[in-house]
């Protein structure tokens, strides 16, 4: 084991490498490039015993990936955004045959406007694709999510594809310090994928994809995509166990900070939950009862253990960083919808959206969301307009570019 | 409300039929729905098509599980299990089917329940009328004089407007609408007593389980397979080779879609029934001229 | 595989079946036959990358007419998810996680739509990649499974459901059919052939040769429709030779883009192979089109003339 300085970017590459990937199909898209260079240059120097190939689009790439994975090799890709996009119709289509690899999105707000910093609308755009996902925080959490992506994917209770998401910026680019496992724990974490049964081999001929008409067969499959998405909570909770009596960190479905007495809760995912712990952690030394939930598994939805965490809260928001136009927040939607049946549910659950394409979320903008739960809090009526995290300093930069645009 | 079911395989104007049928009922003032399953169905798979028919709005969609009328096309779906086309049939209903057999033959062979078996000719008459089998037109006229629920002159306006619409020449027109009428007077109409739903008879719901691979993953293990879905179902006529001027020089072995023909020990080519779709290559490729075509009826 | 180490007449091909009976294709169907008669030289150690199309069909679950394996995707990455198979089976073996004998060979099978338009990025990649794959086009020249609508395939002239001849319109589709084969060779892929269902010696001695070459190897074959070019199921290989006899459907190979055909037709008038077609029929009827069968005419002469004069020098 040896301690780095990696970038988020570095780190998801070194998990590639330690899970011993058999091949890399790969497409360059701002700002996951430095994970297929990584990947590439190991290659090369035959630091890495795989196949790394350049595809002709992110499409393609998916395909390759899914194909490669289908004929039972260990797989690995990544890309971006549009790429994600770009390859949405083959996402469906892989989790559909049933295959497990490991893709790490690096998270980036879509076009249009075409922007570079991070949002979720990318990946949550795939959130009903049947892919499980895995949204991490910070640079080591990116490395081993993709160790732990594998182990679960490959369990054949699961046998679907993972994404690792990581954001893109406040991750890929930035550098902390990681702890790289040894390849010798990590054989012992996740030993060789076992591809015994249904793949293409000369004497064990298979038909995967295999058009299915009439609903009756169509809808048991995907039914059984979803049990076997479902099964996916209980095996990540197996896998994160052995994970830590391994290499000792511990990450369940969700994480908890300074949740024991809270009274009011953030709820929000990915690397700005950072920036969320360490408002809380102000707004503590203030004397407020506040705590933070930080959502890691999104799909399969942890909605069990979300249940247990927000429960007899005086008042809950939910930071959404991605917007459903017309509908606001789309894990706002998910978090109401599993407290609905409890009768200790918060009184308030507000929905708020902020850091589209990349913006700040700063600590006057947490108090704030606090302040407006409290506010409402006792009251019965409370809005479920989302918030928009947006300041009359935000609106004076805005009016003057449309200025400068012209009008 | 009258629920028609229409099977026949693909090419055969099975859609037409029910599209003609639906707008002679429009046109007779009644509300209806039709609408053709569109499936794996290529020229000659089996097709499904449908017509709901009925003095209020019709509050149903989709497939017709249990219909008033089963109205065959083909007969030789009869044997091909997954064509399904007894799906629904019950005492009161009425099956009616394009053959040259008797009704009492039908019911007896497919131990039918007590509904009203109804058969023509419906091929032998358009062969002879209009020189092709798309039944289109007489099958449908069939069904609108049994139901009662179209006449004649809506009936002609209908077939008009449809074949109009799927590019038939004037002159082809007329000569289904000649023999359309000579099957919409062959036939009469026959008291219907339409389908009531059961409530008790509902169906159990059932709490999926999970299932490991390979049960719960939909991947094909078995080999070659399509052998068993019997296509020779879908032949209108028949190649039958002449042993006697067969010159065995593979022509026909190497032009066969399907691979329904292979060679046996001596190079001559052996026919696979079962399969063979009827395209009917191999017959105009034989040079030798040693295979003929039969047309397939009776075929059971 | 195949027995025969040259294939000189129709006693050569193999009588072994590898598609079998009962898919649920069209009666008649002219890429079904050049898919069968392909697979006799692949042999069984095939697996097959399926882009949706027609032959989408051929596999529908619980079925498959396939002695072999087959994966279907999507339209637009057939040659991609051969990439994905032909790597991992490379480096699985490489790696000696698999025997080199479950080694197999990697067929793209895909419609015209797929190959000329959707599908031709990923073409274009995986030749670009030299990846060692076999890539079959069945081009019955339109969107054939959605009912038979234009596609950059369809040749000017030919009505289809989208290009249907009107007063504005008299020639139905107004494009020249796509130089797919050039745009192939532009990429000088190892081999490259077109075949046709009809000329099954032919079809063979190129699957045949193309399996010398390691990287891509690319097919197009003449892909008679009986139901969306409008003619009776039993004339598909009638109509298929008068269309290599007419010149219009060449049959030729390039190897390392060096060009050469195959078969020097009798060049009968292009009339015969057209007005045996239902989607040539407004060029016929009510009144007939003259302008236009010419123009078809004269794009097959100028097609073939500077061939005919290298040959006539060669003389």
């Amino acid at each position: 084991m040896v301690r780095e300085m990696l970038t988020g970017n570095a780190s998801a590459a070194w998990g590639a490498r330690l899970a011993d990937v058999d091949y890399v199909p790969s497409f360059p898209i701002t700002p996951q490039t430095e994970i297929i260079e990584n990947i590439s240059s190991w290659i090369r120097d035959r630091e890495m015993n795989a196949k790394f190939v350049t595809m002709d689009s992110e499409h393609s790439m998916i395909t390759a990936a899914g194909t490669a994975a289908a004929t039972g090799a260990r797989v690995f890709t990544a890309t971006s955004s549009q790429g994600l996009l770009y390859g949405m119709e083959m996402l469906y289509t892989i989790s559909g045959w049933r295959v497990p690899l490991v893709l790490v999105n690096v998270a980036r707000a879509i076009s249009s406007p075409i922007t570079l910093e991070p949002d979720h609308n990318d990946i949550l755009a795939a959130r009903d694709s049947g892919w499980i996902q895995i949204h991490v925080e910070n640079c080591q959490e990116a490395l081993d999510a993709v160790l732990m992506g594998y182990k679960i994917s490959e369990d054949e209770r699961v046998f679907l594809p993972v994404i690792v998401n990581l954001d893109g910026f406040y991750l890929s680019f930035t550098r902390e310090p990681v702890e790289i496992p040894d390849q010798k724990d990590v054989k012992k974490f996740l030993p060789p994928f076992n591809r015994e049964n249904g793949y293409f081999r000369a004497s064990k001929p298979v038909s995967r994809g295999a058009a299915l008409l009439g609903g009756t067969g169509y809808s048991f499959f995907k039914y059984q995509m979803h049990l076997s998405a479902c099964n996916a909570i209980s095996v990540y909770k197996g896998v994160a166990k052995e994970f830590k009596a391994i290499f000792g960190r511990e990450y369940d479905t969700v994480e908890r900070y300074e949740m024991d007495d809270a009274e009011y809760v953030i709820v929000m995912s990915n690397s700005f939950a950072t920036k969320g712990k360490a408002a809380v952690h102000i707004m503590r030394e203030k004397g407020h009862k506040v705590g933070l939930l930080k959502l890691r598994l999104i799909r399969p939805f942890p909605a069990d253990d979300i249940i247990n965490e927000l429960l007899n809260r005086k008042g809950v928001a939910i930071i959404d960083q991605n917007i459903a136009p017309g509908s606001g927040g789309i894990l706002y939607n998910e978090v109401c919808g599993c407290l609905y049946h409890s009768k200790e549910r918060p009184n308030i659950l507000l929905s708020v959206i902020g850091g589209l394409g990349g913006k700040d979320i700063s600590q006057a903008e947490f108090e704030h969301i606090i302040d407006t739960i409290k506010k409402y809090h006792n009251k019965k009526k409370v809005p479920i307009k989302p918030i928009l995290l947006f300041t009359e300093e935000d609106m004076k930069v805005t009016n003057n570019i449309i200025d400068i645009a012209g009008i | 409300m009258i629920r028609v079911r229409f099977h026949g395989r693909g090419g055969q104007g099975i859609k037409t039929a029910s599209r003609i049928l639906g707008t002679a009922a429009f046109l007779e003032g009644y509300y209806v729905q039709d609408a053709p399953l569109y499936g794996a169905e290529r020229r000659g798979a089996p097709i499904t098509a449908f017509d709901r028919i009925s003095k209020e709005p019709v509050l149903e969609r989709g497939i017709i599980t249990n219909p008033d009328i089963i109205a065959i096309g083909d007969e030789t779906l009869l044997n091909d299990a997954a064509a399904n086309v007894f799906q629904g049939i019950r005492k009161g209903g009425i099956f009616f089917v394009n053959t040259h057999y008797e009704a009492s033959h039908i019911l007896e062979r497919y131990c039918l329940p007590e509904c009203k078996v109804i058969v023509h000719d419906v091929t032998d008459i358009t062969i002879n009328t209009v020189g092709k089998a798309s039944v289109s037109a007489t099958l449908a006229a069939c069904i609108c004089r049994i139901t009662g629920t179209a006449g004649k002159e809506a009936l002609i306006n209908a077939i008009k407007k449809e074949l109009k619409s799927i590019e038939l020449k004037d002159e082809t027109i007329d000569k289904n609408i000649e023999a359309a009428i000579l099957c919409y007077d062959k036939m009469s109409e026959v008291p219907i007593e339409t389908y009531r739903f059961n409530p008790v008879s509902g169906p159990k719901i059932i709490a999926v389980k999970h299932y490991l691979p390979p049960k719960g993953v939909a991947v094909i293990y078995a080999k070659g397979n399509t052998k068993k879905r019997k296509t020779g179902n879908w032949r209108l006529f028949k190649p039958c080779i002449n042993y006697e001027r067969c010159v065995r020089c593979g022509i026909c072995f190497v032009s066969c879609p399907d691979g329904c023909i292979s060679l046996d020990t001596d190079n001559y080519p052996v026919i696979e029934y079962a399969n063979c779709k009827g395209c009917l290559i191999c017959y105009e490729e034989c040079s030798a001229k040693a295979i003929e075509t039969k047309r397939e009826v009776r075929t059971w | 595989m195949d027995r025969a180490k040259i294939y000189k007449n129709v006693k050569d091909i193999n009588e072994e079946e590898f598609v079998l009976p009962g898919t649920p294709l069209c009666a008649g169907c002219g890429g079904l036959l050049a898919l069968r008669l392909a697979y006799k030289v692949l042999g069984q150690k095939v697996v097959i990358l399926n882009a949706a199309g027609c032959f989408t069909l051929l596999s529908t679950y619980p079925y498959t007419p396939f002695r072999s394996s087959w994966l279907y995707t999507a339209m637009a990455c057939g040659p991609a998810g051969a990439q994905g198979i032909r790597d991992a089976l490379d480096i699985l073996i490489e790696k000696g996680s698999i025997p080199k004998e479950e080694n197999l060979k990697v067929v793209v099978l895909t419609g015209d739509g797929s190959a000329y338009d959707i599908g031709l990025q990923s073409t274009s990649g995986a030749i670009h990649r030299n990846l060692d794959f076999y890539y079959i086009c069945y081009d019955n020249e339109a969107f054939g499974n959605t009912g038979f609508q234009m596609a950059s395939s369809s040749p000017y002239g030919s009505r289809t459901g989208t290009t249907q001849p009107s007063d504005a319109y008299p020639m139905a589709t107004e494009q020249q059919k796509k130089d797919l084969f050039e745009i192939w060779r532009a990429h000088k892929p190892p081999y490259m052939a077109t075949v046709s269902p009809a000329h099954p010696v032919d079809l063979s001695a190129k699957f045949k040769k193309a399996s010398e070459y390691k990287g891509p190897k690319l097919f197009i074959t003449l892909a008679p429709c009986p139901t969306g070019w409008g003619y009776g199921a039993s004339r598909s290989n009638r109509i298929a030779k008068l269309a290599v006899e007419c010149g219009i459907w060449p049959l030729k190979e390039a190897i390392e883009g060096k060009l050469k055909h195959t078969y020097i037709p009798k060049f009968k008038p292009v009339e015969e192979y057209l007005s045996l077609q239902g989607r040539y029929d407004h060029l016929f009827k009510p009144v007939r089109n003259d302008f236009t069968i010419k123009k078809i005419q004269k794009g097959i002469d100028r097609y073939w003339a500077p061939f005919l004069k290298l040959t006539s020098c060669k003389r």
